[in-house]
């Protein structure tokens, strides 16, 4: 908390839990809602609980480690993800209009996430959604996330550049001069 | 258009987990499931398919494991989910924990005027540690160390340096002068003046409020208000509250402003205030007159969080007691009061300079003048022992 080392997961993990619990349940609620995030914060960790002494410090921090865990623990719940991104989508702000929308939409788990935003990152590969999400949503670097996922760094940068290229087509409004920098860059 | 942070700003700030939710995954690691488990959807309360990972109905129960690869949860044995909303419902009746402690840190800062080029440092700092036993009988202690008296920033550092790395520092405090000693044993006392143990103890915390009481206290931000920020002396605040606005008189909103902030950091560093509750007296808190959101700040430990203040006010040093010359003027300063971003945990709250004058007439505006700082505070099952380590080197 003040520059200490960091708790090691096999020696202390009640102080991992809690200097991470509401982070990892947050990351939850965001992609699979509310109603879901304190059982996947607590899958994550018990899981993170069962493997705490295969924990390499030199592979990972302990935060890029359990961001891994809850990837995976959420990667088995990606039908949920993507059906409720794919509902909220269909349904867009205000599209269907009255009531009967709005109960849907407090029932779909995604947050509040927009319209066309949320068909488009259901849409991704698995493999490109987490990549993006790490980034978005648990600001890990490249390293952080080849770490946590286990996939080559270079890997990272071309998922992530992919997602990006998908999402900006799919929103419109695509500048030709930034897909072609992308492509040589 | 950056789309990661398009994505990032799509999604909605979702609500911390309760009390509860916390409490129930901890227990599962307290007493985990005997055989492993595959992945399920725990879902109290709340069904949703498990996905393409094929779910085993476990018997928690005993007896072997019945396959039954895809489907739904719902398919999961009722003694797994029997099993499972027992642990809860167990979960949920447990205490967070057995004990809670809670470990912070005050300091004051000074300004060394050597030739050599002026610096401040902080002293008169003390580091306190003090636990509870969740239910009375179980004990509670308090105990202290004083921490070496220390330049501020890397700057200061330097300069402490350039003018020789003296190892004590003689300064004006208040009305006389003192010697604050830059080593000092890192030992905890837990005998002599302000500091002691009750075996017997137990049950309220530094907030004299009990385990059960904190677990019913409203979360909604009026409700907490006219309980702890009424300081007219009328109404349904609590008694700590009326003490500290009757005993200040008639007092001008600026002034009421900071004894809020005080108010609220007392609080959120004396008791486990459940995380709704926290919430909902930081959103008293900054709907309070006079007091305002100002970003980010960071505290004497460099964590940085988001803050609100009080108005600034002006403070004039006379002289009238005696005193270097230079010490004399009138600067301005606010009550700011720091929260962890991520947790919404108190990290600190502290006085900070906003318009220099008088002691301060070399610093910048941000300087913090003293500062009372959360280092941590937790539940935990055995009995608590304050850290070995500093909080700063």
């Amino acid at each position: 908390m003040t520059g200490d080392p960091p708790p090691h997961p096999a020696e202390r993990f009640d102080e991992v839990f809690d200097a991470y619990f509401a982070e990892i349940h947050r990351y939850a609620a965001k992609r699979l809602g509310q109603d879901a995030a304190a059982d996947i914060a607590a899958q994550t960790f018990l899981e993170a609980f069962r493997q705490r002494r295969r924990y390499d410090p030199d592979r990972a921090g302990v935060r890029t480690w359990l961001y891994g865990i809850a990837t995976k623990v959420i990667g088995k719940h990606q039908r949920s993800e993507t059906r409720a991104l794919r509902a909220k989508a269909r349904l867009g702000p205000g599209r269907d209009g009255g009531e009967h929308a709005e109960r849907v939409e407090a029932r779909v788990s995604a947050q509040g996430l927009r319209g066309e935003l949320a068909g488009a990152i259901a849409a991704l590969p698995q493999g490109q959604r987490d990549v993006l999400l790490l980034v978005a949503l648990a600001d890990l670097s490249h390293d952080e996330i080849a770490a946590a996922l286990g996939i080559p760094y270079g890997t990272v940068g071309s998922r992530l550049n992919r997602a990006r290229t998908t999402l900006r087509k799919a929103l419109g409004g695509t500048n030709p001069m930034l897909t072609l920098e992308e492509q040589h860059g | 258009m950056d789309e990661v942070r398009m994505v990032r700003e799509a999604y909605a700030e979702p609500a911390p987990p309760t009390a509860r939710e916390i409490a129930r995954a901890r227990a599962l690691l307290n007493d985990p499931p005997r055989r492993p488990v595959r992945w399920q959807w725990w879902g109290l309360g709340s069904v949703v398919a498990a996905g393409a990972a094929a779910v085993m109905a476990i018997s928690l129960a005993g007896g072997g494991a019945t396959g039954k690869p895809g489907g739904p949860a719902t398919t999961t044995s009722l003694d797994a989910r029997g099993a499972v909303l027992a642990a809860a419902y167990n979960a949920e009746r447990q205490p967070l924990g057995k004990y809670w402690y809670s470990n912070s840190l005050d300091g004051q800062a000074y300004i060394m005027r050597a030739k050599t080029g002026t610096y401040a440092i902080t002293a008169a700092t003390s580091e306190s540690f003090s636990w509870f036993g969740v239910k009375a009988g179980m004990g509670e202690a308090y105990l202290a160390r004083d921490l070496p008296a220390h330049p501020q920033t890397s700057r200061d550092t330097e300069l402490w340096r350039k003018a020789g790395s003296p190892t004590s520092f003689h300064v004006w405090s208040n009305d006389h002068y003192y010697t604050y000693p830059g080593k000092v044993s890192a030992k905890w006392r837990s005998s002599g003046p302000e500091v002691g143990s009750n075996p017997h103890g137990g049950g309220k915390f530094l907030v004299d409020m009990t385990t059960e009481e904190l677990q019913n206290l409203p979360t909604d931000p009026r409700a907490l208000a006219a309980k702890f920020l009424d300081m007219s002396g009328s109404g349904k605040s609590d008694p700590a509250s009326k003490a500290m606005g009757i005993r200040a008189g008639k007092m001008p909103p600026a002034a009421l402003a900071r004894m809020r902030i005080a108010r609220v950091g007392g609080l959120l560093n004396g008791a486990p205030m459940p995380p709704k509750v926290r919430a909902g007296l930081m959103r008293a808190l900054a709907e309070q007159p006079g007091i305002h959101a100002i970003g980010r700040a960071t505290d004497a430990l460099g964590r940085t969080g988001v803050a609100l203040a009080s108005d600034e006010r002006p403070v004039t040093v006379t002289g009238e007691w005696g005193g270097p010359k230079a010490e004399r003027g009138t600067y301005r300063s606010r009550a700011v009061i720091i929260f962890d971003e991520r947790t919404g945990g108190l990290l600190a709250e502290q006085e900070e300079l906003t318009t220099p004058g008088g002691p301060y007439s070399e610093m910048k505006p941000g300087f913090i003048i003293n500062y009372v700082a959360a280092r941590a505070s937790n539940w935990t099952d055995t009995k608590p022992s304050p850290p070995a380590e500093r909080p700063f080197h």
